[in-house]
């Protein structure tokens, strides 16, 4: 026995990966637990509305960060500013004051609650505090539009790269290689069917949650179509990198699962982002999940218009390009290594 | 003490994967088993090795800890340097150390500049040898080996053939698997199986004596169903014998066996 | 005409040279095997032929073309691996190679049914990764170790097919480690150290390479005399061989540990010609 169990620890220490998944996860599990798992807000954007906003603005304390002050605003002002995620709290400064909170923020939403009824001297119900989009703060509503993109982020990575690394795996991509057909045919024909599966598999995620979780969908259709194609261009082109990157089967799942941790940690589909110290939340920035969840949030509960979504549908363009681009040459090396490769050296036709 | 298989039958499901096998494994000698994929040859090795049970006849085999065994494409533990995979086998076998013998195949196989390489950055002739190597480690009394030689090269090959040659030198009973006849002409007996049963056997020159007529080389076959190629030209198989016969290969014989049979099968 | 004709092909990585100078003209209707041991260098000259490796100098001309998608159209190509999809089905196969280079697909191999390839022999696997690289009609061949693991008689039918397409004017390229396999070529070359070192028949690559012969009542004494005196023996049946040993050297050893033996010089075999080539 002892000699199993010291062959299993040299082997264990040889493995790169399986060595990363022990120590790397744990470690991030620690951090973003430890720094980025706060439920608690500390700092909530808030615009103070209406004629006694500038009075006002001085005067709320934390978690209140007032961003905006409008004394010509009115409640539509507000609405507008709450779908466009531009404050997740409006107070119109009117007597009585109202105080409108964006219920698609649901520890944004709590921390707020909290905190106006911890204002002091202020009678019972001298402030009216109104959720909107999600009045019964479903946890639902928040959860299932960002769980299409997680399950997206999964099928699309994972089937993706194995799918490719097989043809590394069982030396296909040889054959391919060898065939008159033009890198671009393979490359579109091998990603073409996940992406169609892909597009497929999102329809019927989406549906299921609607109608199974009661959740509402307030917002443009063709907005949300846009963004899940943007988003599993993204996806796809991570799961060919990844399998550019792996010589088996084993090695691309064991990549794909380390790419998969920090997008369920960081992306906000759990903890806000506006929580996260910045030491952590630049990772978040890097990730397509973050800006999908941005996007299917707002459409789902908030019909927030498209041109309130440019950034997310602009940093989700950038990454699928960035990705897919990269991950498109990397597999097109494998492919053509002898054609479309301009030699530095003249061709030898010269000397002969 | 002699060890080997009578009337051995294995079957997996209706599947019948050996049917009435009869080998000796005697110490101090190579014996082959030569067949294509799905002969059978791995069946057979698995029975000798202990990994499974006949259906029918008698398996005489040495205990288990005797018996040393190189599955298909093993090759040690990828992981692990080759040293290491020497001290797994040497700690398993409880054996005092790797020792000299170690050092002394090692030395034998070339492998000896490489104890501190991992397995996976090994050669597949490296690797194979390295495997035969932690077979042979603990002496045992059988040596069962699997394909040591598909997909490796010549150089290693000679290598291993060495190597196996050694172990039947130093009194073990060395069993041999091959898909290919000319290295079972280095073995000094040889079984050739087809679909789980024995086609010919023997040593390599009863096995081309045993050649029922004559095979011809000639420009152009007279019954190309009795026929095949050798280079740009044919070899023909006459079973009522002819004056012109060549002395046949190994090849050749097993080549007639099976036409043979097929032939018998198909009446 | 040629099929294929190499020309000084060089090809290094980094500072090492894994193909240094060859020349390999194969013209049509010709079965031409590469022989060599590993790190020879046969593979990366067999994809450097492909089109997979791009030579650092010299260069391939197929059918008088450089490689490009055109000459690739003329290529069959079964390499060690078999290269196809063993989830799908033989069929199956063989129309996605077909479509792929624009050609009606053949009918499956009788036997080799509706499953997956996987679960077939491998005997039958190869006649479907013969029939994927023949439906073409390929000008050129190339063969990666074509009938490894196949049982002789169905190695021998394959062997027929393939000198069928030579007859019918193909030329084919060959790599193989197996002297059964390289026997049934017209012609081999010899590779060792990225080089060609021999040409021709397999006489002629045997060349001057010879063996000392031990016969001897007891050949593991007589093994075990020549090792102990460093000499590198192998056994044949009951024979002792030693490739590329001299004589006496043979004689010295067994004389001083008293096995009676009796011995003679022979032509080494083709494999031993081959080990002998590649420096050891």
């Amino acid at each position: 026995m002892q000699a199993m169990v010291r062959k299993e620890f040299r082997q264990l220490r040889r493995d790169r990966r399986t060595l990363a998944l022990m120590i790397v996860v744990p470690l991030l599990l620690l951090v973003v637990f430890g720094y980025v798992a706060r439920f608690d807000v500390k700092e909530i954007p808030t615009a103070l509305l209406g004629t006694q906003a500038e009075a006002l603005a001085g005067m709320l304390p934390e978690p209140f960060a007032v961003t905006i002050v409008d004394p010509e605003g009115s409640r539509e002002t507000a609405e507008d500013l709450l779908r466009r995620s531009r404050v997740i709290i409006a107070v119109i400064a009117e007597a009585p004051p109202t105080l409108l909170v964006d219920g698609s923020e649901l520890f944004a939403t709590q921390s707020a609650r909290a905190a106006v009824a911890g204002l002091g001297g202020l009678p019972t119900g001298a402030v009216d505090v109104e959720v909107l989009f999600n009045p019964e703060l479903s946890t639902a509503a928040i959860m299932v539009p960002a769980l299409i993109g997680m399950v997206l982020t999964a099928v699309g990575t994972v089937i993706t790269s194995l799918g490719v690394v097989r043809e590394r795996q069982e030396g296909t991509l040889e054959q391919l290689a060898v065939m008159p057909l033009r890198p671009r045919d393979v490359i579109v024909g091998k990603i073409a069917p996940y992406f169609l599966v892909g597009i497929v598999d999102m329809a019927v995620i989406t549906a299921a949650g609607l109608l199974l979780f009661d959740v509402p969908f307030r917002g443009s259709w063709p907005v949300f179509i846009a963004g899940s194609i943007l988003f599993l261009l993204a996806v796809l082109g991570m799961g060919v990198l990844i399998s550019t990157l792996s010589q088996t089967q084993g090695e691309a799942i064991q990549l794909a699962i380390m790419t998969m941790l920090p997008q369920v940690m960081l992306s906000g589909m759990i903890f806000p982002l506006t929580s996260m110290p910045w030491g952590v939340r630049w990772i978040s920035y890097l990730l397509p999940l973050t800006y999908f969840i941005q996007i299917v949030r707002g459409v789902f509960l908030k019909a927030t218009p498209i041109d309130a979504l440019g950034i997310p549908f602009l940093a989700l363009a950038a990454l699928a390009l960035v990705v897919l681009g990269l991950a498109v040459l990397r597999f097109r090396r494998d492919l053509a290594p002898a054609g479309h490769r301009r030699e530095p050296s003249p061709e030898p036709e010269a000397a002969t | 003490m002699s060890w080997g298989v009578a009337g051995l039958r294995v079957s997996f499901g209706p599947t019948e994967a050996l049917d009435g096998i009869n080998l000796e494994v005697p110490p101090g000698r190579v014996t082959a088993v030569v067949g294509g994929d799905g002969a059978g040859k791995t069946t057979l090795l698995r029975v000798m090795a202990g990994l499974v049970a006949p259906r029918a006849g008698t398996v005489r085999r040495p205990r288990q800890e005797q018996i040393g065994y190189l599955p298909t494409r093993s090759g040690g533990f990828r992981d692990l340097t080759v040293a290491e995979n020497l001290e797994f086998v040497a700690a398993a076998a409880r054996l005092p150390g790797t020792g000299r013998r170690a050092d002394d195949l090692l030395e034998r196989t070339g492998l000896a500049p490489f104890r501190k390489r991992l397995a996976r950055d090994l050669s597949g002739g490296m690797r194979q040898k390295l495997g035969v190597v932690m077979a042979m480690l603990p002496s045992p009394a059988m040596l069962v080996l699997d394909e040591p030689t598909t997909g490796v090269d010549p150089v290693s090959r000679a290598d291993l053939w060495r190597l196996i040659a050694l172990a039947a030198a130093q009194g073990a009973a060395v069993l041999v698997s091959s898909a290919y006849l000319d290295e079972a002409e280095r073995a000094a007996w040889v079984m050739v199986l087809r679909e789980g049963r024995s086609l010919v056997a023997g040593t390599p020159a009863e096995v081309t004596a045993s050649l029922p007529g004559a095979v011809v080389d000639v420009d152009a076959p007279t019954d190309p169903a009795r026929a095949w190629r050798r280079g740009p030209r044919w070899r023909e198989w006459r079973p009522n014998g002819d004056p012109t016969a060549i002395a046949p290969t190994l090849e050749d014989v097993v080549i007639v066996a099976s036409l043979a049979a097929e032939t018998g099968r198909a009446r | 005409m040629k099929a294929i004709e190499a020309r000084a092909l060089t090809r290094r990585f980094g500072a090492f040279t894994a193909v240094a100078d060859v020349d390999l003209v194969v013209e049509t209707g010709e079965i031409v095997g590469v022989l060599g041991a590993n790190g020879a260098g046969k593979t990366t000259l067999m994809r450097m032929i492909l089109g997979l490796l791009h030579p650092s100098a010299g260069r391939v001309r197929l059918f008088g073309l450089p490689p490009s998608r055109e000459t690739r159209r003329r290529i069959g190509y079964v390499p060690q691996g078999l290269g196809l999809y063993r989830d799908l089905s033989a069929a199956e196969n063989l129309s996605f190679s077909a479509a792929a280079f624009g050609v009606a697909a053949a009918l499956p191999p009788p036997g080799t049914g509706t499953g997956a390839l996987g679960h077939l022999p491998l005997g039958q696997q190869r006649a479907v990764a013969f029939a994927a690289a023949l439906q073409h009609h390929p000008d050129l061949l190339v063969l990666d170790e074509p009938t490894s693991g196949v049982a002789p008689l169905a190695r021998a039918r394959l062997w027929d097919r393939i000198r069928e397409q030579a007859g019918a004017g193909a030329a084919v390229l060959v790599t193989t480690h197996y002297m059964d396999e390289a026997r049934q070529a017209d012609r081999l070359v010899l590779m060792a150290a990225g080089r060609v070192v021999g040409r021709g028949q397999e006489a002629d690559i045997v060349g001057a390479a010879r063996a000392v012969v031990v016969r001897t009542p007891d050949w593991s004494g007589a093994f075990a005399a020549c090792e102990a005196a460093g000499l590198a023996a192998t056994l044949a049946g009951t024979e002792v061989r030693l490739p590329g040993a001299d004589l006496e050297a043979v004689r010295r050893a067994l004389g001083a540990s008293g096995v009676p033996a009796e011995l003679s010089s022979a032509p080494a075999t083709l494999e031993e010609a081959m080990v002998l080539a590649a420096g050891r």
